[in-house]
């Protein structure tokens, strides 16, 4: 008997051990592939789809247009002109010998489709007030849209850059197979889909622009841990890692063979409510605003203020044109108590934060809002769930709440869902006349210069008695050198059809 | 005859059992506070669609007749839609992972079973000895150390300092499970250490107590030589009673599977279940615990008809052990 | 007790466990008075700084807290609801298992099996499942879901316990006086079942104690920035190379605090059953 158990040891041992040294991934016979870690996504349908983990949608999928990562501006993607005359017609010219990757052909019904497809009730479609302002849809012939809009909106065309503004097939059942088998006229096309595990995506033949995509395929692996997610790529089993902390960046640009880029910063809105209490009377607003210290906030977030991270109390962020630099208030404890007071909060109060506790920064900032506040007597109860489960039941109750917000390229569309009265994300609850007329008039108005004007107006009543801190965290994307020519734009959609491996 | 009368009451109760967990896993799942469709839909739904959501899945129905539809569903090998990822089945996700999680259950066994059956044995050989001493001490302490704890250990000597073994268990696109089978060394390893004290200082007392009782020291005194009596007396009847543990610890590895499985992000049941949870996909939830459960309940099932045959006291006069 | 002492005494490995706990609990509730720093403090000009430099003894965390600390804070909450889970378990386990044990029967048979289905789920995917679900874990839901999930093991040993006891002479001798089950259960079995019984709560301790840190890692644990080791664990992981000690000391912490227990639970098991 022993003897058996003694055999079963050795081989146990030797099983394993014969293990270590076989398997691992194969060679790639010279076939250029792109391999990708990024986080596990969640829904992935547009309009369902969330905004974690961009490399599998935006490879699958295009839009109107394009936006270029370096200078922001919009290039023709499957809308080669658009134009309008008054801002609320608009006239988009679609491109020529598209196909879908099950082979029908893109015409005009397939964006009308994907348009209208956002009003859609039973969807709870993401951009469903976004485009609530379309009145009309016109398809004269298969490459022309004429879009009209029931008011305004000179910036109209950003719209159409927002990531779950995908351009769907009228004739592909997404409802059923939108999860499972996603499919557009990109790039690149879904090869194989095993659900919160791994995407292979290949070449798509029939692109509309023959030279691209430059690599043969893209393999994505979802993984749910960053620092797992990193070991791959030290390993040299990924090649792009989207999305690494700080401290980790550090590291890789210390380590030879690798590099870190940043293509945007990412954005959390720290909301203080104002309909209910305590941040109803602006005095408790500004008793807050007077406890921030960016300088401990981006600390803490592994940034540094100014680079990687920045701060500022509206909704616009610094590096957008139509930010206005206004010297920052500074932390001043006793100012805050005198608010407080004022108030009528002399003994401090207790509010409770409901934030994403796995969403990046999440955690981080939710605890060091709690230190700053607190010497001013102001106690923050955190309470932190799962995100899914954040947005979907507190989100928009909470008297205060931490939010990652995608990147709205123009301003005054984040503006309108979240800040004006009527919004329907508008989380902080905001309620102000003022407000409302100067996000009406940025949103109608045709000349920049008037329009600046509004924003700099827009940006002096939020420091003053605004409902928002706007913190903006460092995004960076971790790859090996020899990855060539990643590009992610401010919409978020990164570009693998430009990249190249070495 | 006795045996097969034990064999059939025990099964007969088995299924009892799978019956009532799923009706308790059910209602558990059913009942916690949440709305379905308000997590499907988000926060910008608007009440009709929210109403007409509830509508479709079927959640306005009476308790009763949403858990026979969906246990109906189940003995039919239909294991629902995700209520979170509209439009894919559960099947097409979940058995596959069910049986990477196989995989490493008995990856585990493998590695725990013979190692803490061995040194358990030699420790009670040589009780109260120095031998003994290391082998409980070691036992202790990897039993005190959650798989977490291990998982971690075993993370930072390999990533950091070794880098032989991958500390995160993706298996690259094309391939499957065998041919990867090294991802499945650390999490076994970790799940191995817990197992391993708690079942080697079991094995220990055991043989202990086998090595102390009358026939084997009457043995020992006739003059027969100790390895002799060792292999053939004493193994037979101290290694029963671990059986038994190992047995019923198959649910409790199963629970520790979703702490090693999210630690080392391993495509199986447990990380699985991690994820439903987190996005309170309610189908998903009760598709993996009641698996969880039948795992448990099966391998309860199988010990005890295993302990009843080797038990030479049941199998030929029947009685409760 | 004097006997007890004395069997201490000449067991080195429980004097060990002993020690440790003991040194544990006063850390527990001496600890916060004598370190100088709070467990959310942020120290910012030290963040991720190794053990011993700038006053943190055990270095500090990606936030700048100190890790001694944290570490002494939470000790507090895991040593609170690990006891009160045991206590709480045993304490249903011995209602539910005498009453079962005593009647016999019906009901002896009816518990038997519930008890068994409810155990057909492991503990940690029970507890994970129903907390993960309510989302927001306090000490109080801990304890509760953690006691429900531990109550049919204890329940099952007190069972055993009363069905030795039940049929001796002390026993008889109060039915003939004519006392009440009530009384027979409480007043004469229990005191003599204490070994086993006493035995079980030290076991289900050190088993608390691995299962609360295994949900704080699993993140079901108490909400920051309230320490809880568990997940010091899992928060710390992502920085592991840069800080190794931010997981090792909570790790160990665990690690120390089972083990300890465990030893002590070795020997008091030996003591009270082998005394029948």
């Amino acid at each position: 008997m022993k003897k058996i158990l003694f055999a079963l040891v050795i081989f146990v041992l030797g099983f394993s051990t014969a293990n270590l040294f076989a398997g691992g991934e194969k060679e790639t016979e010279d076939k250029m592939v792109i391999r990708v870690a990024e986080q596990v996504p969640n829904l992935i349908t547009p309009g369902s789809w969330d905004g974690q983990a961009f490399s599998m949608n935006s490879s699958i999928y295009e839009y109107l247009l394009e936006m270029d990562a370096e200078t922001g501006e919009l290039h023709p993607s499957l809308a080669t002109e658009w134009s309008t005359e008054d801002g609320k017609v608009w006239t988009f010219k679609l491109r020529q010998g598209v196909k879908f990757h099950n082979g029908s052909s893109f015409t005009s019904e397939d964006v009308k489709f994907t348009l209208e497809r956002t009003q859609d009730p039973d969807l709870g479609h993401l951009k469903a007030q976004d485009f609530s302002i379309i009145e009309r849809i016109d398809t004269p012939d298969d490459h022309t849209v004429i879009i009209t809009l029931k008011s305004v909106r000179p910036t109209f065309m950003y719209q159409l850059t927002d990531y779950n503004m995908a351009i769907l097939s009228s004739e592909y059942d997404y409802g059923k197979l939108g999860e499972s088998a996603p499919m557009g006229t990109g790039p690149f096309k879904l090869s194989q889909l095993v659900p919160k595990e791994s995407a292979l995506l290949v070449k798509n033949p029939e692109y509309w622009e023959p030279s691209l995509p430059k690599a043969e395929e893209l393999r994505i692996y979802f993984v749910a841990d960053m620092e797992a997610s990193v070991s791959l790529l030290e390993a040299g089993q990924v090649d792009v890692v989207p999305q690494v902390s700080p401290v980790i960046a550090r590291r890789l640009t210390d380590a030879a063979g690798f590099k870190v880029v940043s293509p945007y910063q990412e954005h959390r809105f720290v909301a203080l409510v104002a309909d209910r209490e305590p941040f109803s009377n602006n005095d408790v607003r500004l008793a807050m605003k007077y406890c921030i210290d960016p300088q401990i906030l981006a600390r803490a977030c592994q940034g540094v203020l100014g680079e990687t991270f920045f701060y500022n109390e509206t909704p616009i962020l610094n590096r957008l044109a139509q930010f206005k630099e206004i010297t920052f208030r500074g932390r001043n404890i006793e100012k805050a108590k005198e608010h407080l007071a004022k108030a009528g909060y002399p003994k401090g109060l207790t509010v409770e934060l409901y934030y994403a506790s796995d969403h990046p920064y999440g955690s981080e900032l939710a605890q060091t809002l709690k230190e700053l506040a607190a010497p001013a007597g102001i106690n923050l109860d955190l309470k932190g769930f799962p995100r899914d489960i954040y947005l979907s039941q507190y989100w928009l109750n909470a008297p205060m709440s931490i939010t990652g917000w995608g990147v709205r390229v123009d301003p005054s569309m984040l503006l309108t869902l979240a800040y004006h009265s009527e919004g329907p994300w508008n989380e902080s609850h905001m309620n102000d006349t003022e407000v409302d007329d100067l996000i009406d008039s940025i949103a109608s108005e045709v000349d920049n210069a008037k329009r600046q004007s509004y924003y700099d107006r827009l940006q002096e009543l939020f420091v003053e008695r605004g409902t928002v801190l706007n913190i903006q965290v460092p995004y960076l994307v971790a790859m090996r050198s020899n990855v060539q020519d990643y590009r992610q734009p401010a919409t978020m959609l990164c570009q693998y059809k430009y990249t190249y491996i070495e | 005859m006795e045996f097969f009368k034990r064999f059939s009451k025990r099964l007969g109760f088995m299924f009892v059992t799978l019956a009532v967990m799923s009706f308790i896993i059910f209602l558990l799942v059913e009942i916690m506070p949440g709305d379905v469709a308000q997590t499907v839909l988000g926060q910008s739904a608007t009440p009709e669609s929210l109403k007409a959501l509830r509508e479709a899945m079927g959640l306005n129905d009476p308790i009763m007749v949403r858990y026979f539809r969906w246990a109906g569903g189940i003995l039919k090998g239909d294991l629902g839609e995700s209520f979170y990822m509209r439009g894919v089945q559960i099947s097409s996700i979940f058995w596959r992972r069910v049986g990477h999680s196989i995989v490493l259950a008995l990856t585990a066994l493998l590695f725990y079973v013979p190692l803490s059956l061995f040194f358990g044995v030699v420790a009670g050989v040589k009780a109260g000895k120095f031998t003994d001493s290391v082998i409980s001490f070691f036992g202790l302490a990897t039993m005190a150390l959650p798989e977490f704890v291990s998982g971690v250990i075993l993370i930072t000597i390999f990533s950091v300092s070794l880098k032989i073994l991958p500390i995160t268990s993706v298996i690259p696109i094309g391939e499957n499970l065998w041919q990867n089978l090294k991802i499945l060394v650390l999490p076994a390893l970790s799940i191995t250490f817990v197992m391993f004290g708690y079942v080697s200082r079991m094995q220990r007392s055991s043989m202990i107590n086998v090595m102390n009782s009358d026939y084997v020291r009457a043995a020992i005194l006739k003059g027969m030589p100790r390895g002799y009596v060792i292999f053939r007396h004493a193994l037979k009847n101290a290694l029963l009673p671990s059986i038994t543990i190992i047995g019923m610890n198959m649910g409790w590895l199963f629970g520790g599977l979703i702490v090693v499985e999210t630690l080392f992000g391993f495509p199986g049941l447990g990380s699985l279940t991690m994820s439903a949870i987190k996005t309170r996909d309610i189908p998903l939830i009760e598709a993996c615990v009641l698996f969880i459960t039948l795992v448990f309940v099966v391998s309860t099932f199988i010990t005890d008809m295993l302990y009843a045959y080797l038990n030479p006291r049941i199998r030929f006069k029947g009685g409760e052990a | 007790m004097k006997n007890f002492l004395l069997l201490l005494k000449q067991n080195p490995r429980a004097i060990l466990g002993l020690s440790i706990l003991l040194l544990w609990i006063l850390l527990a509730l001496l600890g916060p008075s004598l370190l100088p720093y709070s467990f959310s403090q942020m120290d910012m000009d030290n963040q991720i700084s190794r053990p011993g430099l700038n006053g943190h003894l055990l270095g500090t965390d990606a936030l700048g807290r100190d890790i001694l600390t944290r570490i002494v804070y939470g000790s507090r909450s895991i040593l609170t609801i690990a006891l009160m889970t045991s206590l709480f378990s045993s304490l249903a386990g011995i209602l539910i298992g005498f009453t079962a044990g005593y009647f016999g029967g019906f009901w002896d048979t009816l518990f038997l099996r519930i008890m068994d289905i409810v155990m057909a789920i492991p503990p940690l995917v029970l507890s994970m499942v129903v907390l993960g679900i309510l989302g927001d874990s306090t000490i109080a839901s801990l304890t509760i879901i953690v006691s429900i999930a531990y109550t049919p093991a204890t329940a099952r040993v007190a069972r055993g316990a009363l069905l030795s006891c039940k049929g001796s002479e002390y026993v008889d001798a109060a039915r003939i006086r004519g006392e009440s089950d009530f009384y027979i259960m409480f007043v004469e079995i229990l005191p003599n079942t204490l070994g086993p019984i006493i035995v079980e709560i030290t076991a289900r301790f050190a088993y608390s104690i691995m299962m609360i840190a295994s949900l704080g890692f699993l993140g079901v644990g108490l909400q920051p920035p309230t320490p809880d080791w568990g997940m010091m664990v899992i928060e710390n992981k992502s920085i592991i190379r840069e800080a190794p000690w931010a997981v090792l000391y909570p790790s160990l912490a665990i690690a120390s605090l089972v083990i300890a227990i465990s030893l002590f639970s070795d020997f008091i098991s030996k003591v009270m059953i082998h005394e029948k």
